[in-house]
């Protein structure tokens, strides 16, 4: 259990909401480690995060790589504008679309 | 002319220490928000280079930052204590499976910075090195 993801699961989901508001240098080996318990359907919550570096974004990768891995789905929530802008400079859209929540509701009643 | 200067251990938590100058001195200088959060992104990257790879993150040597407004002008320069470098590259720089399949998950920060400031500049020595980001004030759409 990390102080700076909180777990939600359901069915084959897991929701790692991340509550650091600084995905960076500091977070990074932190936020990374989550991979290791990935579920088939993975959702990265950014409802809290107000920076992402590019330290931030190489832990975020240690994601894609394990879902790459598992085949596995990986999925983005909450993504401000800004960091929308980010991940489309750095590609990274392609490997951790971004989700709404509503697009989850059929996977809580399930 | 109006600056700012700090000087911060290459310890990464006093990143955070610059950024949230940076934020402060983007608002007084009269960024949008937007503005703002990509002044702080490309300002966070260089600095984090300075303590990884010019001081090698020892915490004796500093890193030092110096906001400078002057007209319609915001330049940024970051200092580290290092041994040179030959060459930076800001070239482009995007995820790929070739890149997963490597391992190779670093090395966005420098083209980060080509991409979110007006101009830079690179000096370097076996003094250490000096990135100058220049970021200009524009008129809102």
């Amino acid at each position: 259990m990390s102080d700076i993801i909180r777990r939600e699961e359901f069915g084959e989901v897991a929701i790692l909401h991340i509550t650091t508001t600084s995905v960076d240098a500091v977070s990074a080996a932190t936020i990374a480690a989550e991979c290791q318990s990935m579920r088939p359907i993975t959702v990265l919550d950014f409802n809290e995060v107000s920076f992402i570096n590019s330290a931030g974004i190489s832990a975020l990768l240690k994601f894609v790589v394990s879902a790459r891995k598992s085949g596995y789905k990986l999925f983005a929530m909450h993504v401000s504008l800004h960091h929308q802008k980010i991940f489309k400079m750095v590609e990274m859209s392609r490997f951790m679309p971004v989700i709404e929540e509503r697009d989850l509701a059929e996977y809580r009643v399930a | 002319m109006e600056r700012v200067e700090l000087n911060i251990p290459s310890n990464p938590i006093f990143e955070r220490v610059v950024r949230a100058s940076a934020a402060e001195v983007g608002s007084a200088f009269g960024f949008s928000a937007e503005r703002i959060e990509d002044l702080k992104l490309a300002i966070s990257e260089a600095v984090n280079n300075a303590i990884d790879h010019g001081n090698n993150r020892e915490a004796s040597k500093l890193v030092a930052v110096v906001f400078e407004i002057d007209g319609d002008q915001l330049e940024v320069r970051i200092s580290d204590e290092g041994t040179g470098v030959e060459k930076l590259d800001f070239g482009h720089r995007a995820i790929d499976e070739a890149n997963l399949e490597a391992g190779q998950l670093r090395g966005f920060g420098m083209y980060l910075i080509s991409e979110l400031v007006d101009d830079l500049e690179v000096s370097s020595s076996h003094r250490g090195t000096v990135l100058t980001l220049r970021l200009y004030r524009r008129e809102q759409p």
